[in-house]
């Protein structure tokens, strides 16, 4: 299809009903996991090895959870009620990536959701730069330009570690388990070829596999992970992109939603 | 490593010090200098090792270090 033959589109109407559902659980899908993400960098503010690591981690928090609410707002649109979606949804309702269910263990976890899991997250967001649903569109050079900090952040750090025998140890299997993690998160290419008919995205998940490999491959060199970029779709729920039936976990979303805390809100 | 950070407002204004952070090689401390010191809207933002400064005035012997 031509590119000036793809119909653009302000509101989710303007969508033909397949598009609809589909950009829906994309915008859910990023939104979630940069809320997750976020919380884990928040973890992270303190006990970092160094306290200007603390400090980048409270900003990159700051920033997915900035992410996170621009995305839900854009839902609002397709008649969700945000409240609902942002404070009353059970985890198995939760479109994040699944690595991102628990907490990173160590130090070497978190580096890796940073340089790999946040990166995977990016290279989507990128694949919206010229999308046809401009609400998404619009969105994308800010979000992008506040996380060139983070991919830095991630790939100093996973330098860091990678340079010593211990570092590179630790960093192996979680690195290993993040990049399966995400090559899956894409999901299966026959599953998105209505967006990217429609020019909602303007890559499809075997590309962004492949641009995903390419941009972390000098990282992943270093500990020596080997890459599949064909990743087993047995299991895998399509619309909420991770292994049918896992959830974050019940405290974790406990946290997201802020429970303990919502009865002090008066209004 | 320590590292000094200087920014300034806008272009051709002096840059000026604005503070110091400790990190291990030139990539983190760019990381670290946006994310400690990004709270204002700066033209642009440099980081140098302390240890690359050389002092001009107060050294003990500077008729010595000069021969």
């Amino acid at each position: 299809m031509s590119a000036n033959a793809v119909q653009q589109a302000e509101r989710p109407d303007q969508l033909e009903e397949g598009v609809r559902a589909g950009v829906r659980d994309l915008i859910l899908a990023l939104a979630d996991s940069k809320r997750l993400l976020g919380m884990r960098y928040a973890d992270w503010t303190l006990g970092a090895p160094e306290l200007e690591a603390g400090i980048a981690c409270a900003s990159m928090a700051q920033d997915e959870w900035g992410h996170a609410r621009q995305l839900y707002a854009l839902l609002r649109d397709f008649g969700e009620d945000l409240e609902r979606v942002e404070h009353g949804r059970e985890p198995g309702e939760y479109a994040s990536i699944e690595i991102l269910d628990e907490p990173p263990a160590e130090w070497a976890d978190l580096v890796v959701l940073n340089a790999i899991v946040d990166t995977a997250l990016s290279v989507q967001v990128e694949s919206l730069m010229d999308s046809s649903y401009q609400p998404l569109r619009q969105r994308c050079e800010k979000l992008l330009d506040e996380e060139r900090f983070h991919i830095a952040h991630g790939a100093a750090w996973f330098r860091r570690m990678a340079a010593t025998e211990g570092g590179r140890r630790a960093l192996l299997e979680s690195a290993a388990r993040a990049l399966s993690v995400v090559m899956r998160w894409y999901g299966p290419q026959e599953r998105c070829a209505a967006l990217v008919d429609a020019g909602v995205v303007g890559a499809g998940p075997d590309e962004l596999r492949c641009t995903l490999a390419g941009r972390l491959g000098p990282l992943i060199e270093l500990v020596d992970v080997k890459v599949s970029e064909a990743p087993d779709f047995d299991d895998f729920d399509a619309g909420r992109r991770r292994s049918g039936g896992s959830a974050p976990s019940p405290r974790t979303v406990e946290q997201v939603r802020g429970d303990r805390n919502r009865a002090f809100l008066m209004d | 490593m320590i590292y000094e950070v200087f920014a300034r407002k806008s272009r051709g204004e002096p840059l000026r010090h604005i503070g110091s952070l400790n990190a291990p090689d030139a990539a983190l401390a760019r990381v670290y200098a946006f994310n400690t010191y990004d709270e204002e809207r700066w033209f642009d933002m440099w980081v140098a090792p302390r240890e690359g400064m050389v002092e001009v005035f107060n050294v003990d012997h500077p008729v010595q270090e000069a021969l």
